[in-house]
């Protein structure tokens, strides 16, 4: 007890005699466990628990059977003929938009008479522990109507209710014939019986899911075995929710990038430690010799500054947890956000702090600061007493050794550069973070070195430009250069994280933009409205598509249409075009180079293929390798014949004719039309014919140009969290850089007394201290371009392309780069504004005669 | 006409909640050229008083009159301008920055004060305090005494009205300490500045032309020659 009251009075209260310093350094570290504290749960809620919307009301079944395109009806037939006692659940599988609100909800048709009779009728039909369907006479006559459908409490309908839905490209009305219980509002649905589903759906012979419920022994492999055997080639079986798990494999390199991001606002964070840390011990010095002579071992000093470097890590962490938790409501909006656009329609499960985030929240705040605060810590108990007490030794510059750290930095740039060419492992791009890291490490060993000499050669010059106060300025931080170089390089290492970023983002945005040129050929572009995902396809009504190719102005339309397979255990999208038809192709977008009419002559109406470059990294497959997948009652194989960039998704598409896809998914109705226009007609009146012809359908029908627009806007909103970590980043270095030039004042304040003694205004030392944080912010800029830069090229040639297969050009964003750090440096110099009116408001007489 | 007086100039000081009277009624007056020796015990209010005079700090009651100025009636912008103008300091810890060589620490005044030919008036003060050659050199390749010439070089860098020096040979030994004295004595006399000198040192109250005693805050006594 005696210990930590000393602990208190000599490490901690001290802290409360600067408490704005102290506040920042707290902040600082509150912030980076808050922002990896939100990353984690948001990442948690809207990829690791989240439950793709068809897993509604799947209940605790065991096995699933799954078929490209549909399963066969006649399985549920071949099923019940088995000799076991298993309940066999078809489901319809698609989604449907409330025509009103236009929410999209999952829509999903079951035999609700089977359900309710497989208890032996009049029994309440439990699909999940939470969800209960009452079943009575009345609800078994309300079934058999055409438009009977049932819908989650969340959805505020009452029995009786009418409500419009979109499905596909039609608005049908339906009646709430009953209510369920959804739990948390996140998981309502439409529920029809399968009959009406597969009318609305208008998909008759098949159905998109069989689940089944088996009894145990023998084990569910065993099961899985009886049940394959009596499947025919293309159907499969497999456990229940392997399609739940195939998403979460694919959403694992979003997140797992998303997280290291979040660690960039720690490790400037980390620095700021260092730094504070290192102030104290010189600080402390005298009375660290005191101490010393008083009896305390190295040990105790030791502990001491780790323990005030773990008071600074609890208390950053303490408010760090529930700013994480309000951070990660945003944050979960925006990665959901970005799961539907880019992965598979979801709804995010619930932000749960959890045990176990609470104490990564500590072990973050504290361990961060304890392992930064080790090395001055270290430096501090191996100060002898006489060393420390000596008198008139005011002033103790701490070693730095430059060119040993300058050689180490060489070694370790080195040391990245390798690190960058080993290959992923196990589709992680483990070796490029260790690059990245390897560099900001090397960043930090030279800034010591860079910072020297551009302080050493330009004193004086600065002297002459821009008076006095700058030559002092300069001096000033030249002559506490470890000070100077850590916040440096917690600032440039911020900045280097922010151009770096801006560059991948400017350069993959450029790429998606040229890309978008060869992409989208057609004029215009029809699809069934509703809000799109990679891994919805509502289909365009037939009879539609027929009237459009017919309009005068319409020289031919491609007829798209896309289906969600399994392939390797991971989803990916089979698509086919129409090769038959009228086609206007661009330049070349395959990896082979070859022009566009060669590549499709291969695959028209033969078992080639195109593959998306995701894909190939995905399944590990060239130009040339063969494939093979479940494609309706088969399981073909096809040559890959060409590699196309694909920027629209990451999950890794198959490209087919649309006559060699017709042969095993007979189903014509398109997902999408590509709408070629006659030359010399006008867009405007194209766009109103069309319309005019799919009044009674609900379409949105969009140019060649608006398209290219949402698809750029759906791109920017992806990027939007990241670009508020880099921003986190910056505020936190930039807060360090105020914090640390106060503890610099404070220190100076001998110096700063004197100046006035020999004259110097009010204004004068306030310029003074101005140009030192200008200074400092024009070193980071420099120092974080040059890092940025570097770990750019990691990122997009490294990072981007194992974690996701995208090939990028890289490309400067000038113009958003020279912004961004302009306002860095900007919030730097205005950084300065209080140390300043501190130095300003000391007491010469006081400093001076202080000691 | 003084350049330099305190009229019934009384200081007090609040410190933790308590007021101490640093001086009481003090009435004093510093001709040019004269060289005054401030003595007493520690805390007598030596420094209060060259502080008072040097614009660093204001009585609390009476007026110090600075070449024709009460300081009282001052801001910090006039402060400054009167220090800048009229005022040298000269310090026990000789107070260099360490980061300049001796050239730029004695022209800092005159950068400071924005006035041009800083570094011919710099090499001409050096010249007066015998260092001319080492105005290269850090103020830690110095002596003691050549540092304090560099302070001594410094406060006349603006050629002041009076130079104020707070125990200027308390860190340096007897015969250095002789030699600084021995060259205030003659600067103050060739100059014709006024330089008030707060010292323990009974070779500096031999020196002086006027020795005032300070006893508890109060003009003891003063000796003139």
């Amino acid at each position: 007890m005696g210990r930590l009251f000393l602990f208190y009075r000599l490490m901690i209260r001290p802290l409360l005699k600067e408490p704005v310093r102290a506040a920042l350094t707290i902040f600082a570290v509150t912030l980076g466990v808050a922002v990896v504290l939100a990353m984690d749960l948001a990442g948690n809620a809207a990829t690791g628990s989240f439950r793709a919307s068809m897993e509604t009301l799947a209940g605790d079944n065991d096995l699933e059977i799954v078929a490209s395109g549909g399963v066969p009806e006649a399985i549920v037939g071949s099923l019940a003929t088995l000799p076991y006692y298993i309940r066999i659940s078809p489901r319809m599988e698609d989604s449907a938009v409330l025509a009103d609100s236009n929410q999209t909800l999952p829509l999903i048709g079951l035999d609700l008479v089977a359900e309710a009779n497989a208890d032996g009728g009049g029994r309440a039909l439990v699909t999940s522990s939470d969800k209960t369907f009452e079943t009575n006479e009345d609800t078994i006559r309300q079934l058999q109507k055409a438009d009977s459908i049932w819908v989650g409490a969340s959805l505020g309908k009452k029995l009786g209710d009418r409500v419009r839905l979109l499905i596909n490209d039609q608005v049908r009305e339906f009646t709430v014939r009953g209510v369920y219980p959804d739990s948390n509002g996140s998981e309502s649905a439409v529920v029809m019986d399968l009959a009406t589903a597969q009318r609305a759906l208008n998909r008759f012979g098949s159905v998109d899911r069989i689940l089944l419920n088996v009894p145990e022994p023998p084990a569910l492999d065993e099961w899985e075995q009886r049940v394959r055997a009596i499947l025919p080639t293309g159907v499969e079986v497999r456990a229940q929710g392997t399609g739940t798990i195939e998403n979460r494999r694919m959403l694992a390199a979003f997140r797992w990038n998303l997280q290291l991001l979040s660690y960039i606002a720690l490790i400037v964070g980390a620095f700021l430690i260092y730094n504070t840390i290192s102030v104290s011990v010189v600080r402390r010095r005298p009375e660290t010799g005191i101490v010393r002579a008083l009896g305390a071992s190295r040990n105790a000093v030791l502990v001491a500054f780790l323990g005030e470097a773990a008071f600074f890590g609890v208390t950053g962490a303490l408010f760090g947890l529930p700013m994480g938790r309000l951070m990660a409501s945003g944050a979960v909006k925006l990665m959901a956000a970005t799961v539907e656009s880019l992965y598979v329609s979801s709804r995010p499960g619930a932000i749960a702090l959890s045990a176990w985030s609470v104490a990564l929240a500590f072990v973050i705040g504290v361990g961060v600061a304890v392992v930064s605060a080790y090395s001055p810590a270290r430096e501090a108990s191996l100060v002898s007493p006489v060393e420390a007490m000596a008198r008139g030794r005011r002033e103790y510059n701490t070693r730095v050794h430059k060119s040993r750290d300058l050689l180490l930095a060489l070694v370790l740039a080195i040391a990245a550069a390798g690190a960058s060419r080993a290959p992923a492992m196990q589709g992680k791009p483990v070796f490029g973070y260790l690059a990245a890291i390897l560099l900001v490490a090397a960043s930090a060993l030279a800034v010591p070195a860079f910072t020297d000499a551009i302080l050493s050669q330009s004193s004086r010059w600065l002297g002459k430009v821009l008076g006095v106060e700058a030559l002092l300025g300069s001096q000033s931080l030249s002559a506490s250069l470890r000070r100077t170089s850590v916040l440096v390089g917690a600032l440039s290492t911020a900045i280097a994280m922010m151009v770096s970023v801006g560059i991948m983002v400017g350069s993959f945005r450029e790429t998606v933009l040229i890309w978008m040129n060869d992409r989208l050929p057609a004029d215009l572009y029809l699809r069934p409205a509703g809000a799109p995902a990679p891994d919805r396809h509502p289909t365009v009504s037939l009879e539609l598509a027929d009237k459009i190719s017919k309009l005068p102005g319409v020289a031919g339309i491609d007829r798209l249409r896309a289906y969600e397979i399994s392939l390797d255990g991971m989803p990916a999208t089979l698509a086919s075009v129409d090769l038959s038809a009228f086609r206007r192709d661009n330049q070349s977008s395959f990896l082979s180079g070859r022009p566009t009419a060669q590549v499709l002559a291969e695959i028209r109406d033969s078992k080639a293929v195109l593959v998306s470059e995701p894909f190939t990294y995905k399944h590990h497959v060239r130009a040339g390798d063969s494939i093979t997948f479940s494609l309706g009652a088969a399981r073909p194989s096809f040559r890959i014949a060409d590699i196309y960039y694909d920027y629209g998704s990451e999950r890794g598409t198959i490209l087919m004719d649309r006559q060699t896809m017709l042969r095993y998914l007979p189903d014509p109705t398109p997902s999408n039309l590509a709408i070629y226009l006659m030359p010399g007609t006008s867009l405007e009146a194209a766009r109103n014919e069309i319309l005019q012809a799919s009044s009674g359908y609900r379409v949105l029908l969009a140019s060649n140009r608006d398209l290219r627009a949402e698809a750029i806007r759906i791109f920017d909103r992806t990027f939007a969290i990241t670009y508020a970590l880099e921003a986190v980043a910056v505020i936190v270095a930039v807060m360090g850089v105020a914090g640390a030039l106060l503890a610099l004042v404070i220190d100076r304040r001998r110096e700063i007394g004197l100046l006035r003694f020999l004259g110097a205004s009010a204004g004068q030392v306030h310029k003074q201290i101005l140009v030192e944080a200008g200074l400092l912010g024009l070193l980071a800029n420099f120092a974080g371009l040059a890092l940025g830069f570097a770990l750019s090229l990691v990122l997009i040639f490294v990072i981007n392309k194992q974690s996701f297969g995208w090939t990028i050009r890289f490309h400067w964003p000038v113009a958003v780069l020279l912004g961004a750090i302009s306002v860095v440096y900007a919030a730097t110099v205005l950084s300065g504004l209080y140390p300043a009116q501190v130095a300003v408001g000391l007491n010469p007489l006081e400093a001076v005669h202080e000691g | 006409m003084a350049i330099v007086s305190f009229e019934k100039v009384s200081k007090d000081y609040l410190t933790d909640g308590q007021r101490v009277h640093a001086l009481d009624d003090i009435t004093l007056e510093i001709e040019r050229g004269e060289f005054v020796a401030l003595m007493g015990r520690s805390g007598c209010g030596k420094s209060t008083l060259l502080n008072l005079a040097g614009a660093m700090d204001f009585p609390t009651s009476g007026n110090v009159v600075l070449d024709g100025v009460t300081t009282s009636a001052l801001k910090d912008a006039g402060l400054t301008c009167l220090r800048r103008e009229k005022v040298g300091f000269i310090f026990q810890s000789f107070q260099l920055l360490h980061t300049l060589t001796v050239f730029e620490n004695v022209e800092l005044p005159l950068l400071l004060a924005g006035k041009p030919k800083a570094r011919d008036a710099a090499r001409e003060r050096l010249d007066w305090v015998e260092l001319d050659g080492l105005g290269d050199r850090y103020p830690h390749q110095l002596s003691g005494g050549q540092m304090q010439r560099v302070g001594i070089a410094r406060a006349l860098v603006q050629s002041p009205a009076i130079l104020l020096a707070d125990e200027p040979t308390g860190n340096l030994d007897t015969i250095t300490g002789n030699v600084i004295l021995g060259l205030l004595k003659r600067l103050t006399r060739e100059l014709n500045t006024a330089t008030i000198m707060a010292t323990h040192s009974a070779e500096a109250g031999a020196l002086a032309d006027a020795v005032v005693r300070l006893r508890d805050g109060k003009i003891g006594e003063i000796g003139r020659r």
